[in-house]
């Protein structure tokens, strides 16, 4: 299906270099391939080919030994990983070795990576939704980091663009703070959510639940069949029915010929030419050889994920950029931000008994942000606001190991399903502060000899403010709802868990102050872009992969204008 | 699935006939005596009587088949095996130990060898004094779990084991393994049994 390049002895020349296959990546080998250029896909880890390489896409939990548990060498590959609760046997394959790829945390943070071709785009949890200039116009209107150098407007028809290929469903609200996509039919809520809704949006006027809106089709589109509703994505679709890059976009870009991807390349560093000021390629090391080899082009994008990218960065310098590549304003690795993560309420909803559902919808409900959106709403405890996640079922296993009985009756009581369970959790803004960083660690190596990086991040006081109110206003919202053996729950985790690793080389409108301009191009070196989260300035609340998209395909068709007019 | 044919499924494992109910009791306290027809990986033999009595005891057999006849005791010795690292190993050894010591103070015998009627006592009893688990959001114990303890970890994993068992997964409960549709509201009745996956 894909052109291989791996004659590692020749250097070879080609028009864009993008380093890194994940959500980003992929983007922006489709839209540079469609517009003629012949592209270099570099990625560090294995070639992952959709369907062919999704070995477990239709395991059923008696069909491994270990029904998805992990034997203790695998749990000291994911010794970090581990923590998040993602990792079974069913995706292991898919999540980064922890001990070839070791960081340091100067205060806690986990930092779950996924190095193969398609990179974290396999995994990832496929809510997608639009920001909007409440997000776009945060930092100029309360001071913390600097201002975006884009708003809404700029970014809409790249949204919209992005959507009609990659495929999102959900509803249309017209909610200023969460603007509509371009829409495929929504996903159903099941009863006790269309109950707990009505509920909510009656106690709490203003307030909103919706269906999540999500990178799933629910309508075959290009090719690729609709969800089937099983809820196995992350070990990858046999249907290709929600978006990743090895369904999605890397096809798109093999289709035009253009393309040529080349596995197990770790981008060592970007080369610059100090006579012609720009940057003209980078350099690998093959994993699997631990060759080095120099690869040039005209343009390149920095794809390898936020804190990826800025490492990169960080590792590529030379007399004009001593301390790594385009960073004259010294933000490089600066303004790291990531999603409050796990605080929330749940409980128990009564008179549904004898209702079920059928199909494992991948996909929860969704409540927009309602704090700090207009004059009314605004908190005197915070700046900025959060957004639940969240959904109905009927409780599992560990439910049933709760109920105070065994035996016969017992056994027969749990084959039935167990009570409605309900839950929200809160996804809160993190402000951009310039000491939540990360930097280059000579000291500790990884398997191939590279500097690793240290990751100095921590909550403060405003993140913490929102927490509270989270849990606060997810009691009370389940409460007022009506439900039952309501718990609030605050997980104090570390930042990182949200897996939203945003900034690091942010976008601004000052060379002094921020590392890319308003088309993500490093401001002291124009023909390097960086479009995925490592170029984002704040992080609103909301899911940040569809911006990624949206920024990817604005930029690439950038960087074609440019190229045309010799530009860059 | 409907009754009849759960009954069928389940007579099938027990040797391809529909068993009477005076039959399914009769093997069943033909299981309360204490030996073991497999080759542990971790267990002892001791361990291992432990075990498939305690399973048996808190998922028995009854018109669908019980955890010994999905063989959830073989599986827990897998997992005990493969899964766990040393200290944990040790940690589960030394549980498994002081459960039966604390059946030996009380009742004179070890959990096996107890009479059912005191078998019944001394789940009653871990009943009430194991924590029991948090809710879960995602996969993850939502807020700080308190260890539960050796009864309801193993209660868990028990029930575990059993509903992931192929028999139960594809026969007992019901599967469908591409619904292709969401139906987020249908009368239970419709259904029957939970869903296995």
């Amino acid at each position: 299906m894909v052109n291989f390049n791996i004659d590692a002895e020749e250097e070879i020349t080609y028009d864009a270099i993008v380093i890194g296959s994940g959500i980003s990546g992929g983007w922006a080998a489709k839209e540079l391939c469609e517009k003629g250029l012949k592209t270099l896909v570099l990625e560090r880890g294995r070639m992952v080919e959709h369907v062919k390489d999704y070995p477990t896409m239709n395991d059923d939990p008696w069909d491994t030994e270990l029904r998805g548990g992990l034997t203790p060498e695998q749990k000291k590959k994911h010794y970090k990983g581990i923590r998040s609760g993602f990792i079974g046997t069913d995706t292991e394959h898919f999540w980064a070795n922890d001990e070839e790829n070791p960081y340091t945390e100067v205060k806690p943070f986990l930092w779950m990576r996924a190095h193969q071709m398609g990179g974290r785009s396999i995994l990832w949890g496929k809510q997608t939704y639009r920001w909007s200039d409440l997000d776009f116009e945060a930092n100029a209107k309360d001071g913390y980091g600097v201002d975006w150098p884009i708003r809404y407007r700029d970014i809409e028809p790249w949204y919209t663009y992005v959507e009609k290929f990659a495929g999102i469903s959900g509803e249309a609200l017209g909610l200023p703070q969460l603007p509509d996509s371009h829409f495929l039919p929504p996903m159903e809520l099941n009863c006790v959510e269309k109950h707990v809704k009505s509920r909510i949006e009656k106690e709490f006027p203003g307030r909103h639940m919706i269906i999540g809106r999500v990178a799933h089709l629910t309508e075959p589109l290009n090719g690729r069949g609709k969800c089937q509703y099983r809820n196995r994505c992350s070990r990858g679709c046999p249907y290709g029915a929600y978006f990743s890059s090895n369904a999605v976009t890397l096809p798109a870009a093999n289709a035009t010929g253009n393309l040529t991807i080349r596995p197990f390349s770790i981008v060592q560093s970007i080369i610059y030419d100090d006579q012609k000021g720009k940057a003209t390629g980078v350099r690998i090391i093959d994993a699997e050889t631990n060759n080095t080899i120099d690869y040039k082009a005209r343009i390149i994008f920095c794809n390898a994920s936020a804190l990826s990218t800025t490492q990169i960065l960080l590792n590529s310098t030379s007399s004009r950029f001593e301390n790594g590549f385009g960073n004259e304003s010294g933000e490089l690795g600066h303004n790291l931000m990531d999603h409050t993560y796990r605080v929330g309420a749940m409980g128990h909803v009564e008179g549904f008994e004898d209702k079920y559902y059928k199909g494992r919808r991948p996909n929860g409900i969704y409540i927009p942000r309602y704090w700090n959106i207009d004059e009314k709403s605004t908190s005197d405890k915070f700046l900025r606001g959060f957004g639940f996640q969240g959904g109905g079922s009927r409780a599992g296993s560990q439910a049933a190991a709760n109920i105070e009985d065994f035996g016969a009756d017992y056994k027969d009581s749990i084959l039935k399903p167990g009570p409605w369970e309900f839950f929200i959790t809160g996804f809160a803004e993190c402000l951009p502060y310039h000491e939540n960083k990360v930097y280059l660690d000579h000291e500790n190596l990884d398997k191939w000899g590279q500097p690793t990086l240290a990751i100095d991040c921590e909550y403060k006081e405003n993140e913490l403010a929102l927490n509270a109110q989270i849990q606060s206003d997810a009691v009370e919202m389940l409460e007022k709802a009506g439900l039952s053996h309501v718990v609030g729950f605050d997980n104090k985790h570390e930042p990182g868990y949200g897996i939203h690793e945003m900034g690091t080389a942010r976008m601004g409108k000052d060379p002094k102050t921020s590392v890319l301009n308003g088309m993500n191009q490093v401001h002291a070196a124009k023909n390097v872009f960086v479009t995925d989260g490592a170029c984002m300035t704040s992080n609103s609340c909301v899911n940040p992969s569809l911006t990624y998209m949206a920024l990817t395909a604005r930029a690439a068709n950038h960087a074609v204008e440019e190229l045309n007019k010799l530009n860059i | 699935m409907n009754r009849r044919k759960v009954l069928r499924k389940g007579g099938l494992i027990a040797g391809g006939a529909i068993m009477a109910p005076t039959l399914l009791s009769l093997l069943q306290s033909c299981q309360s005596q204490p030996r073991i027809d497999w080759q542990p990986e971790f267990f002892t033999t001791e361990e291992a009587l432990l075990m498939s009595s305690l399973v048996d005891t808190i998922l028995p057999r009854t018109e669908t088949p019980g955890a010994l006849d999905v063989k959830v005791d073989v599986f827990l010795d897998k997992v005990f095996a493969k899964t766990f690292d040393e200290e944990s190993q040790v940690n589960i050894r030394s549980q498994m130990a002081d459960f039966n010591q604390s059946c030996e103070q009380k009742y004179g015998d070890s959990f096996s060898d107890l009479s059912k009627e005191d078998k019944v006592e001394v789940l009653k009893s871990a009943e009430e004094n194991s924590p029991k688990f948090n809710g879960s959001v995602w996969g993850t114990a939502v807020g700080t779990q308190k260890p539960v303890g050796f009864y309801r970890s193993i209660k868990s994993m028990t029930i575990w084991a059993y509903f992931t068992s192929e028999e139960i997964g594809k026969n007992v409960l019901n599967y469908d393994p591409i619904p292709q549709e969401y139906e987020g509201c249908k009368p239970l009745s419709e259904v029957g049994n939970r869903w296995s996956l």
